[in-house]
């Protein structure tokens, strides 16, 4: 099915989208609504694809948002009544959004306000105003496809700016620079590195996911469970199943490639990372040492001393 | 949290693809690893909306893709309602019954009280008997001003929690079980007219409820003079005797158990306390005189929407913000809701017939369901309105299939949502106005 109004059941299940959609209000057409849907069909279940039956495509066009999916399209043509709506529901949340994004309100009001000029379709591209609206598919809500938009956007402009701003200016503007910390000399162990690559392969993308929101990115418990939609308390224990298995994993990784339980503990609890720590630690203390050699000056004495 | 070995970072981290052009590659449509999923797939994925196979994969990246979960997590609704779970019927009623007050001193709670009691008393008596082996000599002298003190100081805060306690589980029990009493209602309907209760407010209706079950006239009395007693009593700076600890048990529960069942029980037609409670919310309502759904709801209907709406007065405002997170789902022709992202469910509309579709913007809620069966809620799922649309002399009686919900906002400016109802027989119900005028395509 390339065309969801080929077949008699088809044509009547596009009469159905088309009306649940609510497009012909916007000034588009059936035939229009059926290209569109047609072309999301194709996006997302190209006709060659395992799941391209004729139901699952059915099942597909009725999980859309199609009331929003007509109205970003009749935006995205131009229609009045459409813009209308779309402002009327949309603009103060964008602001929202773009506040919640960027937690500055001179920033969100221009990162709104360009994402606004997109969607309008201001920027003509070869003599051609196209919206960014065209691209919205129905597959999540509107509103959440404007917030991941939004959330591109900035990122984008975040590392633009961060690459043009030049070092005298960000000087200017208070950054202080920290000298570079060298790399530290690879000494860990290849079969610690292969033992722990072994034990993260064998998790599940979603655990992998979790491990690298929490770890990496430092997200809380809170921002991994609603995007995952989990409770809380199941991240937590999800993260503390998974600490503990990967350990118990790499240590099994390890013992198999020869080590004793003894040395693959204590390969997998050194990092190079604590071995500087550590030397700069001593450094200091030998330092100390060398203020104060063995006590033979008391205090009261040096201080006579010294304003002697 | 556990932590994980660093070597987990250095490979995590050592595992993440090259990060070329990202400002290029992001929101281009992609099934590889090194090509970022488009905005329409991080938008379903985060809104649990994809199939097990695409959010597998979109998984797949992200767990590599360090730009793709920074937009994930950028792009995620604003938290501004921490979820609490809101308590089903039968949590409701076991939970309420137990005053805060109560539950706060463990010295008194009726859980702890007879050990602690009696741990008290073999205390007294250990100091008495090491006393007494110390000093025998003083054995005349030293022992009865000494051990009766002792002893009969433990006595009085361990045997303040039963009578805090029983009035309020005769009132929680009686709000469940009891029928409704004209007087009762006679009463209520008197004070509203004097003026004792500006507005039908929630701590009104515990205090009645509590006067009935009272058989103690002097008590009862107390109780029933006040209907803002809940409110004063909820007042912690003020510090009060056991009497008035009471008052506040008898209080609380009551006024906790009708949201509660307001919340769940009055779509299944199993509301005790709220049934008994609609003479006079109705009365409640007649003095308010709102009369603004006349056009769409049938004169009983419309009654008993109204008796219900304000017993749904009755919920804290905390039950009914928490509307703004819910997750719905209909299964088995039950409307459910999930607070929790999926995790639990609750039903939250069953009604004679079964439900078969939704559609929710912000908190308006709209349900249909086999023969014409159509519900509407304004408030998150807090309270529900059957309605009944039609035009002339035609109902709709067919099964609503799909529900549009189309809210109409304007700056901070609430307005009227736009509804299209579309049927098994092909028709499209729609209404301009919330529901209140209908028009048939």
């Amino acid at each position: 099915m390339t065309r969801p109004a080929q077949s008699g059941h088809g044509a009547d299940l596009a009469a159905t989208l088309y009306e649940r959609s609510g497009a012909a209000a916007y000034g588009v057409s059936a035939e229009q609504f059926a290209a569109i849907l047609d072309e999301i069909l194709r996006k997302y279940l190209p006709p060659n694809s395992a799941h391209a039956s004729a139901e699952q495509r059915a099942d597909f066009c009725a999980g859309l948002r199609l009331e929003e999916l007509a109205l970003a399209r009749a935006c995205a043509a131009g229609n009045e009544r459409a813009w209308q709506d779309f402002i009327s529901r949309y603009r103060q949340k964008l602001r929202s959004m773009a506040l919640h994004i960027t937690r500055d309100a001179a920033h969100a009001a221009e990162l709104a306000d360009s994402l606004f000029a997109d969607l309008y379709g201001v920027n003509a591209r070869d003599g051609v105003h196209s919206s960014k609206l065209v691209f919205y598919t129905g597959r999540g809500s509107l509103e959440g496809w404007l917030r991941t938009v939004m959330a591109q956007e900035f990122i984008n402009r975040y590392r633009k700016q961060k690459r043009t701003v030049s070092l005298e200016e960000q000087t200017e503007e208070g950054a202080q620079f920290a000298a570079a910390v060298p790399e530290p000399a690879r000494t860990s162990d290849r079969r610690l590195e292969a033992a722990t690559d072994e034990a993260l392969a064998e998790l599940s993308s979603e655990d992998r996911f979790t491990l690298a929101s929490y770890y990496l990115d430092g997200r809380t418990l809170a921002e991994i469970a609603r995007t995952l939609g989990l409770h809380e308390s199941s991240v937590s224990r999800r993260l503390d199943r998974l600490s503990t298995g990967l350990r118990k994993r790499i240590l099994a990784g390890l013992r198999m490639q020869g080590m004793s339980h003894a040395q693959a503990t204590e390969a997998l609890e050194t990092d190079v990372r604590d071995i500087r720590l550590n030397l700069r630690s001593r450094l200091t203390q030998d330092s100390g040492v060398k203020t104060f050699p063995e006590g033979k000056v008391p205090a009261q004495d040096a201080g006579e001393g010294s304003t002697d | 949290m556990t932590e994980v070995p660093k070597i987990v970072y250095h490979r995590l981290r050592a595992a993440l693809p090259e990060r070329a052009a990202p400002e290029r590659a992001l929101g281009e449509q992609a099934a590889s690893e090194r090509v970022h999923p488009d905005a329409d797939l991080l938008t379903a994925f985060a809104e649990q909306a994809l199939s097990v196979t695409e959010r597998d994969g979109v998984l797949e990246h992200l767990a590599l893709c360090g730009d793709c979960r920074e937009v994930i997590a950028l792009a995620l609704p604003a938290a501004d309602i921490v979820a609490a779970p809101i308590a089903t019927e039968t949590e409701a009623v076991r939970a309420t019954p137990i005053p805060a007050k109560v539950q706060r001193n463990w010295l008194t709670s009726p859980k702890f009280a007879p050990s602690l009691r009696w741990a008290a008393l073999a205390a007294g008596v250990a100091v008495v008997a090491s006393v007494l082996l110390v000093h025998p000599g003083k054995l005349n002298q030293a022992m009865p001003p000494s051990a009766n003190p002792q002893i009969a100081a433990t006595a009085p805060p361990a045997s303040g929690p039963p009578i805090a306690s029983s009035p309020m589980d005769q009132s929680a029990i009686s709000a469940k079980t009891d029928k409704a009493r004209p007087k009762s209602e006679l009463r209520l309907s008197k004070k509203l007219k004097a003026g004792q209760v500006a507005t039908p407010s929630h701590e009104a209706e515990p205090g009645i409820l509590l006067a009935d079950n009272k058989k103690d006239s002097s008590q009862a009395d107390k109780l029933s003079a006040a209907p803002s007693a809940g409110a004063s009593a909820f007042d912690a700076s003020t510090s009060r005797g056991a009497t008035e600890t009471v008052e506040v048990s008898g209080a609380a529960p009551a006024v906790a158990l009708a949201p509660s069942a307001a919340g769940s029980l009055m779509a299944r037609n199993e509301t005790p306390a709220i049934e008994k409670a609609k003479p006079a919310l109705q009365e409640m309502e007649v003095n308010e005189q709102q009369k603004t759904e006349a056009a769409v709801v049938p004169a009983p209907a419309r009654s008993q929407a109204r008796a219900v709406m304000s017993a749904a007065k009755l919920a804290s405002p905390a039950s009914q913000t928490l509307a703004q997170n819910v997750t719905w789902a209909i299964t088995g022709g039950v409307l459910q809701r999930s607070l929790d992202s999926g995790q639990s469910w609750q039903n939250a509309l069953r009604a004679d017939r079964p439900l078969l579709c939704y559609s929710s913007h912000d908190e308006d809620v709209w349900v249909g369901g086999q023969a014409g069966t159509l519900f509407h809620s304004a408030d998150g799922g807090v309270t529900w309105v059957q309605v009944k649309p039609s035009i002339k002399a035609q109902q709709l009686s067919s099964d609503v299939t799909h529900i549009d919900v189309r809210g109409d906002v304007r700056g901070d400016v609430r307005g009227l949502a736009q509804i299209v109802v579309s049927t098994r027989n092909n028709e499209i119900w729609s209404s301009a106005d919330g529901g209140k005028t209908w028009e048939k395509k």
